[in-house]
């Protein structure tokens, strides 16, 4: 606007006023608002403004080709894409009645854990960012690069994969790569007292996050949520281990709580998390170059791929919290219906507003990260 | 309020005749392709390899651009994937808030084209239909390092006075806010007083007004102050009590 242009607008005087908080805002995550009215600046209203992300996902899937279909989904969570790839990828298989060979699965869950590692790291390094700690943003987001150099030279892509098809995993693993598996762990690993001691124990993040945004059992459980953000209200539920799917019910692993609910006990237990899951991957790591076999179960020719009739809700556990999949086929070489049941439109919208309630403004941003909720899947 | 003269940039309009102003120009777009602010607004998910870009590996701070929070201060305005609709408007409020010269990137194929959504009912499918894109980085999505490329392309062009999608934005106005009178419909408004800009830059040509600009004028109502949200909503104390 010219200065020529500008009126002033006289407004009562108060101490209550309202602010829009996003899209465009380096605290928020990703383009996600929230109009929030303020006391002083202490939040008493809140309501969640998303939609900017909206491409009607749900839509675009009946439209396309089954197999067409395994390039979209990674796109509904941008940081945590290999979930996406494999529940879908579980759904058609249910509806086919198909088998998966063990490798495969294997591969899956190799893959499943090394995106839950490296969405938790790039998680630290958000919050770490709105509690003005940016050196550990450097760090969170410059060793989730190994990990996605892994995955790289795994599968060509970065981000997106595009690896798990329906009937296994596109191709096996290349010479030499788990012990650059190994390898990578061993680094994070050692880098863990580092973060501890620069983030995790550092009195200005304890300070601000402990009894910031704290929410009980019995609310989690009513308002849908799950992954770390129920478990830090002290609920061991973990749909790795409740409802095992793939190979988890033959791999050993802990599910860390903590009680308090707080922005603090969420992040603490994904730092548990980390730890557990690269135990994880460890284990696969011994037991892989035993498992022989394909990795593939052929399938019809992709183009003319009628599925039978049929529903079918397959879910998984995402390092956001439980991610499920209902599609339905008429027997078509389309989906009738696919619908999402992503962890964080629960998280961003109905928790967020309420977690919002009663906190300072400059504590909004770091409730967000804190519920590590991803805006491209709540708008989808 | 008192007039002031802001210096028009040096090299619009008729080209300089005196050598010394010409070098005195070149150094400006040295300096001003060697330190460039970018606006921190992820659109799409493209966004995703902006923070290894901007971070420690990648380091993007070495060739002078650097995050910058607000679009008043910002150079570069970067659409980092599909734009919906929703967005779209956004987009456009902040880049008309943006001083100039002002540069747009179009990160990731769905800028160019729709990529993956071209059929999607809630995205817009070509950005340089609504803004002027000076340089577009293709890929689904583009790794840091063409990120990086990208942008050392656009200081290339800068230093070369080619980068002037600014510049196209005043003089076709008129056909950019046709197409987005022709998303948001007839009643579509900006803040902004786009064509004053251009006859302040001196930049108002054939282009700049036309029939969508004279709806623009006819639709055009005075801003108002926004009502307020909040129906409900206690507060927690008393009003009033806060002065006393
Ligand atoms: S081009 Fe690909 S990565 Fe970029 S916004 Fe589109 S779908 Fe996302």
């Amino acid at each position: 606007m010219r200065p020529e242009n500008y009126q002033a607008i006289s407004h009562p005087p108060s101490n209550e006023y309202e602010l829009n908080f996003g899209p465009n805002h380096p605290g928020i995550e990703g383009n996600y608002a929230l109009k929030v009215k303020l006391h002083g600046d202490v939040v008493v209203a809140a309501r969640a403004d998303g939609g900017y992300l909206h491409r009607g996902f749900e839509k675009l899937m009946e439209g396309r080709l089954w197999i067409q279909n395994i390039a979209l989904v990674p796109r509904i969570c941008v940081p945590d894409p290999v979930p996406m790839e494999v529940c879908y990828s579980m759904a058609v298989e249910t509806l086919n009645d198909m088998e998966v060979p063990e490798r495969a699965q294997w591969l899956r869950v190799l893959q499943l854990e090394l995106s839950r590692i490296a969405a938790h790291l790039f998680t630290f390094g958000g919050h770490a960012a709105t509690t003005g700690m940016y050196t550990t943003m450097y760090w969170g987001v410059a060793d989730r690069d190994l990990i996605l150099d892994l995955f790289e030279e795994w599968t060509g892509g970065r981000v997106y994969h595009i690896y798990n098809i329906p009937g296994g995993v596109r191709r096996d693993i290349p010479e030499g790569f788990l012990d650059r598996v190994s390898h990578t762990m061993d680094y994070i690993e050692s880098r863990l007292p580092d973060y501890d001691n620069l983030f995790f124990t550092n009195q200005v993040f304890v300070d601000r996050a402990k009894d910031t945004g704290p929410m009980n059992q019995q609310q989690a459980l009513e308002w849908g949520v799950t992954g770390p953000n129920l478990r830090a209200t002290g609920l061991a539920f973990d749909v790795r281990r409740d409802d095992p799917y793939l190979v988890y019910d033959q791999i050993d692993f802990e599910i860390p709580t903590e009680a308090p609910g707080d922005a603090w006990a969420r992040t603490l237990v994904r730092r548990q998390e980390l730890m557990q899951s690269i135990h994880i991957v460890r284990q696969i790591v011994e037991k892989l170059p035993s498992v022989g076999g394909p990795v593939r179960t052929p399938i019809p020719n992709p183009l003319a791929w009628n599925v039978p009739a049929g529903e079918t809700y397959t879910r998984v556990e995402s390092s956001k919290g439980e991610l499920g999949y209902y599609v339905v086929s008429d027997g078509s070489d389309k989906p009738y219906r696919v619908h999402i049941r992503g962890p964080s439109s629960m998280h961003a919208v109905r928790v967020l507003e309420q977690l919002s309630l009663g906190a300072r403004l400059e504590d909004v941003a770091q409730i967000m990260f804190s519920l590590d909720a991803c805006p491209p899947e709540v708008d989808r | 309020m008192k007039e002031i003269d802001i210096p028009i940039e040096a090299s619009v309009g008729q080209s300089r005749t005196n050598p010394l102003a010409r070098v005195f120009d070149e150094l400006v777009r040295f300096c001003r392709s060697r330190s460039m602010f970018m606006l921190h607004y992820c659109t799409g998910c493209g966004a995703i390899e902006l923070p290894p870009a901007m971070t420690s590996r990648f380091d993007m701070e070495r060739l002078g651009i650097q995050p910058m929070v607000t679009p008043r201060q910002a150079d570069i305005l970067l659409i980092t994937g599909y734009v919906s609709i929703k967005t779209l408007k956004r987009v456009i409020l902040t880049y008309e808030q943006m001083g100039s010269p002002k540069y747009v990137i179009g990160i990731c194929s769905c800028t160019v084209n729709g990529g993956m959504y071209w059929q999607s009912y809630a995205t817009a499918k070509q950005l340089d239909q609504y803004l002027p894109v000076d340089l577009y980085i293709a890929g689904c999505m583009p790794r840091p390092e063409a990120v990086l490329e990208g942008m050392r392309k656009l200081m290339d062009r800068i230093r070369s006075d080619e980068a002037d999608g600014w510049k196209d934005y005043y003089r076709r106005y008129d056909w950019y806010l046709g197409n987005q009178q022709h998303l948001f419909g007839d009643d579509w408004q900006t803040p902004a007083d786009v064509i004053g800009e251009a006859s302040h830059y001196d930049l108002a040509g054939p282009g700049t007004e036309g029939e969508h600009t004279r709806l623009l004028q006819q639709c055009q109502k005075p801003l108002e102050p926004q009502q307020t949200f909040f129906q409900i909503g206690g507060s927690l104390e008393k009003k009033g009590e806060f002065h006393e």
